[in-house]
Parts: C-alpha cells; structure tokens; sequence
C-alpha cells in the first residue's frame, strides 16, 4: 500500500498495512514552530526551515524532508501555495527561536512585550501576550447583538482573526485566478506525491457565533435567543455553501478528505445538550456534509475538540464519517469505549498520543506506552488514523516525539 | 407568600431569564424579604442545583453559563442590600487568570459561580501578573485565591504566583486554589497549591472545602 492507500483503508475501515500517519495536514493536527525547531536541532537537521504557515496557532508546515523520515501518510494542500523562497521572512519568536513567517504577515511588538496585529483598516484583530505562543482573537464584531441584516457579513468575517490571518491556500483566496491556481496546485501535488491530500474548509457554524458574539455571550444566545442564533446561523451557512461549492468544483476530484471544524465540546462535556445540538446545528452539518457526498468524492471530517461523546449519535447522523482530534483525556473520551460504541460509524483521527500531559511532560517511556495502549484500542479493523490529540505544543521535548515515532513504528 | 417570591427567584436563576431575574429579586423585597434570606434561599439555593444539574449531567455549560448571568442581573438589585444589611459574605476570593493568559472566559464562569454561592469576589482580570496578586492579597486580605490557565506554556505562572506570595510572606494566610485546562491535581501538589477543581461547578465545592479547612485551623 502506498501513503493514499493506507489512509483511505483505514477510512473505510479496512486494517491498512501499517498505521497511517498524519502530523501537519491541518492546522489542528500538526506542530507549533517552536516544538519544529527543537526537533529539527535535535535530530540534526538545522537545516530545515520552520515556516509558519498557521500564524494564528503559530504552527508549522513540515517539509518533504521530515514527511519522509517520519513517514507521514497525508498532507494538506495548502502547502503547494507559498512554495517559494520569497513569500517568506526570517524573524525571531519573543522566546528567541528563528522561524519564517509568510510575508503578509507583519505583527506589530508593543511596549509590554506583545505582539499585536492590526488589519489594513487599522483594526487591531490579534494580539500575543508576552510569554504566549499563539495569537488570541480581539475584535468581536457583534459582541453587543445581532445585526439587522448580514449583508455585509463577507467583509466582517475577515475581522476575526482565524479568517483575516488565515493559512494557505486560504491566504491566496483573494488572488484573481484563486480556483483554478488551486486545482492546479492541486493536481500537481497528487501528481508529485503518493499521500492522501486534505483541504482544511473550516466551515464552522457554533464557533463562528462564539467567533462573532464571543464565546460567553453565544453559549447564552443557544439558551435564551434561539431564534436570532438560526438566523446569523443562515447567514454562515449562505458563505459556507459558496466556499463548498467553489472547492468541490476545483478539488473535489482530487482532495481524499474535507476538513470541517466546529469545536462543541469542553473537558467535561459538550457546550450545550444534544437537544440543542438537533435544533440549531445539525441540520446545517447534515447539509454542509450532504452538499460535499453529492457534489465530490471526498470524505467527511469533523475537527471538534473536547468530550463530545454525547453527540457522537447525532455527529454521524449529520453525515461526519471522520472525528479529529479525540480528545481522550475528557470526560467519557477513553478510546477503548469510543472504539466499541462507535467503532463501526467512524473514523478516529486523532487520540494518538496525548498533548496535554504525557508527550508535555511525561518520560519518553510513558509517551511509548500511552501510543501503545491508544494504538491498540483504536486500530483493530481499520477505522484509525494515528494523531497526537490536537497539535504537538512548544512545550514538547523533541526527545518524546521521538519517542512517539518510535512507538507508532512498532505498528508500521 | 414568602416561599411563593423565593420560588420567582429560583425558577429564574434555574431557568436563566436574564431579563426577568432582576424582578423576582425586587418583589422579593418589596415583599419584605431580608437580603440574606434572598441571597441564601433563593439564589445561592438555586446556584447549587444549577450545579448539581450540571454534575449530573441535565445540564450543559451553556446552560450554567445563562443562570449565571441571570443571578448576576439580580444580584444588581440585590448588592446595595447586602451592604447595607452587613450580610457576611461567605468569604472572600480574590482571582484571575495568569501571567501570559489571556483567556477568562473559564475564569469569569469560575467568578459568576462563586459569587453564586455568597463568595465576595475581587476579580483582577486576564494576564496578571504574579504581583499584582500580591497586591490584592495585601489589600483585600481574601480568604482564597483563585488561579487560573488555559494553556500548557502559561501553567508556570501559576507557580510563578504562588512563589511570590510565599516570598511576600502571605502565603499562610490563604489558600490557593487553581484551574484549567492543562492542570490537574497532581499539579496543584507540585506548585504548592491547597487544590484544584475541574470545572466551574466543582470549583464552588472546592472553595467550600477550603473555607471549612480555613476556619478549624483558626479555630
């Protein structure tokens, strides 16, 4: 089997040759660029850059390079965008690494340490504080209610600053002849490479009303202004649906997966009941997911942190045939039951090693162990791709990533 | 008559109307009820069930977080009363979230809840640094201090914060306790803190505890 194979085996749900792989094909499956800099130093490849293609979570592209030494099974396509020496910039990190940012992006240091950004209008839409590794949203377009109309949505969403400082491609999509650079980019990657190809649609509709409301104030609007929360949650979906039918018509044929997010759950559960979950959202998952089965020949994925056990039922019904990250170490996440309860519906992709404690702080034997057992209970029959729960944070010795490679090579 | 204004403000808190919550607390009042009998058999009766529900699982942060802004609304009406009145507050809290974190939305939860169960709550906001907690401790002299942190690589603060209160000489004077996602029990026994809570709810229970161990140890 080659690295495609392996992955869309495992997708439906066929035990592959080895278990498939994915470090990086998303921006919530990948590694920050400062964990990327101490592993290159580490392993000895200095000589790697560690660009920052997801400067929000301040997270970095793998090179060929280490997709081959770790053998990772699945890339995004976005990386066949900024794929020359001059759309990047050296710049050091406030903790003193050496990275590369895209060249758009200019955040502005500020007195107190921090870094700030600021779009072309003078709206300041992120900020990191001193002694953080990513950028935190700062502008809430409609932190005090709903507008009258959604007219003019397509210019606010850019305010938020996981839309306005977006990762590639999506940091081209004002570029003239966007689509079809797109599928051609995209060809040439399938042409170029044996790996599965994601494309990251985000398409997100409870965090987009958290995005806009923030979250305290939308987690209310759910409760108590059901109403005004379907209508916002039309007008995402009019965007959505547009973004769906312009990447269907330029990949569909080529991408093997599409990549949605909606994080609905906490450590100790989802944001809101089930019931809840029904009424508002699922409908519009279920159309989104519908739209992407008719309309392309990729799979479905749900990128939704946290413990969103109790929605399973309810997340396969709306057509999710993927769930990333699984988060394990929340509330009713343990692989084992996940597996036997929902094994059959969906893929994990995600729940590989745990970002939280074991591959943060614990020794390389832990980490080894904790794969192991995660291995194990996910893997049998298919159904499984390995991914650490979320992205590998700064905080990570390289000496435990390593660990973790050498473990899911046990099983490869 | 009495029960029947109590029960207003209960079904309001428990069903989070925002609106409505600030009336039942003003009929209560009106209706000649003390302060304190309205802050401990209406809304903190009902803060407790709203976390009872959540334990169970009936209901969702979503829910939590809408009777906790319900009880806030009223407790506008209700805060001039209780100074007046001299109602003792159940103690004192001072809490924010850590140096390099700027993430409250867990922390002002946390906040609401407290102030839910008749906690007095000095709230220093996000990104605070570890002497400006030494400050509020010496100024407001809390019964608690509440930590908090979203993130792995913002966890040291709170060990940072800590420090600084031993160094200041106040740590004996109150408890710390810590929450978020990326600490645990064990980790609030590295720091030296006196405990953690996994969520808004069992941060209240947390408070309790610590406020009972508090008061043997000055007995």
């Amino acid at each position: 089997m080659n690295a495609r194979e392996r992955v869309l085996a495992a997708i439906n749900h066929r035990e592959p040759d080895g278990i498939p792989v994915d470090i990086g094909s998303t921006p919530s499956s990948g590694i920050s660029a400062i964990a990327h800099y101490n592993l290159k130093h580490y392993i000895g490849r200095p000589d790697w850059p560690t660009q920052v293609y997801d400067v929000v979570q301040q997270i970095a592209q793998p090179g060929d390079e280490m997709l081959d030494r770790f053998g990772i099974d699945v890339i995004d396509i976005g990386r066949a965008f900024d794929d020359r020496p001059e759309d990047w910039y050296d710049i050091t990190l406030p903790d003193g690494t050496p990275v590369q940012f895209p060249t758009w992006f200019k955040p502005s240091p500020q007195p107190d340490g921090a870094w700030d950004v600021f779009n072309e209008n003078g709206v300041r839409v992120a900020t990191m504080p001193l002694g953080a590794t990513f950028f935190d949203q700062t502008c809430f377009p409609f932190i005090d209610g709903y507008p009258d109309s959604y007219a003019d949505l397509p210019q606010i969403m850019p305010l938020i600053h996981w839309a306005g400082l977006t990762h590639s491609p999506w940091d081209h999509a004002g570029d003239a002849d966007f689509w079809e650079q797109l599928r051609a980019r995209a060809l040439a990657l399938r042409a170029s490479s044996d790996r599965a190809l994601m494309i990251v649609v985000g398409c997100n509709l409870f965090e987009w009303g958290t995005f806009l409301r923030r979250l305290d104030n939308f987690l209310v609007d759910i409760v108590t202004e059901p109403a005004q929360v379907e209508r916002l949650l039309d007008a995402l979906m009019e965007q959505h649906l547009k973004t769906l039918e312009k990447v269907c018509a330029a990949v569909g044929d080529v991408a093997d997966v599409c990549r949605f997010g909606d994080d609905l759950g906490t450590d100790q559960g989802p944001f809101m009941s089930p019931k809840t979950y029904r009424q508002l959202f699922k409908p519009r998952h279920k159309i989104l997911t519908d739209y992407v089965k008719q309309n392309s020949t990729m799979h479905t994925f749900l990128h939704s942190c946290g413990s969103i056990y109790k929605l399973l039922p309810d997340l396969i019904e709306a057509g999710f045939e993927i769930v990333n990250p699984v988060q394990t170490i929340a509330r009713d996440m343990e692989p084992v039951r996940l597996k036997a309860e929902f094994g059959r519906d969906l893929t994990f992709w995600g729940g590989g090693a745990d970002t939280r404690f074991t591959l943060n702080r614990g020794t390389p034997a832990a980490v080894k162990d904790d794969v192991r057992r995660n291995i194990e209970a996910l893997s049998p029959g298919g159904g499984f791709v390995f991914n650490t729960v979320h992205n590998i944070l700064p905080d990570v010795p390289p000496e435990n990533i390593m660990a973790m490679f050498e473990a899911i090579d046990e099983y490869r | 008559m009495q029960e029947e204004l109590l029960d207003a403000i209960f079904d309001a808190v428990m069903d989070g109307d925002i609106p409505g919550a600030p009336a039942t607390v003003q009929a209560a009042l009106d209706g000649g009820l003390d302060a304190e009998t309205i802050l401990r058999d209406g809304m903190i009766a009902a803060m407790t069930r709203v976390g009872e529900l959540y334990e169970c699982g009936d209901y969702y942060v979503a829910e939590m977080f809408t009777s906790a802004k319900a009880l806030q609304a009223a407790l506008v009406v209700l805060r001039p009363m209780l100074q007046q009145s001299q109602v003792q507050a159940t103690g004192t809290v001072v809490i924010g979230t850590v140096k390099g974190d700027m993430h409250d939305i867990g922390k002002n939860l946390v906040t609401m809840m407290l102030e839910g169960a008749g906690y007095a709550v000095h709230d220093l906001g996000a990104d605070v640094h570890p002497s400006r907690f030494v400050a509020a401790v010496e100024e407001v002299h809390p019964d608690l201090v509440a930590l908090s942190a979203l993130l792995t690589t913002t966890m040291p603060s709170m060990q940072a914060t800590v420090d600084a209160l031993t160094t200041a000489g106040l740590r004996e004077r109150v408890k710390v306790m810590i929450g978020g996602a990326p600490v645990n029990e064990e980790y609030a026994e590295h720091i030296g803190a006196d405990g953690y809570a996994q969520d808004a709810s069992q941060a209240v229970s947390l408070a309790n505890a610590l406020m009972q161990v508090k008061a043997q140890r000055s007995a």
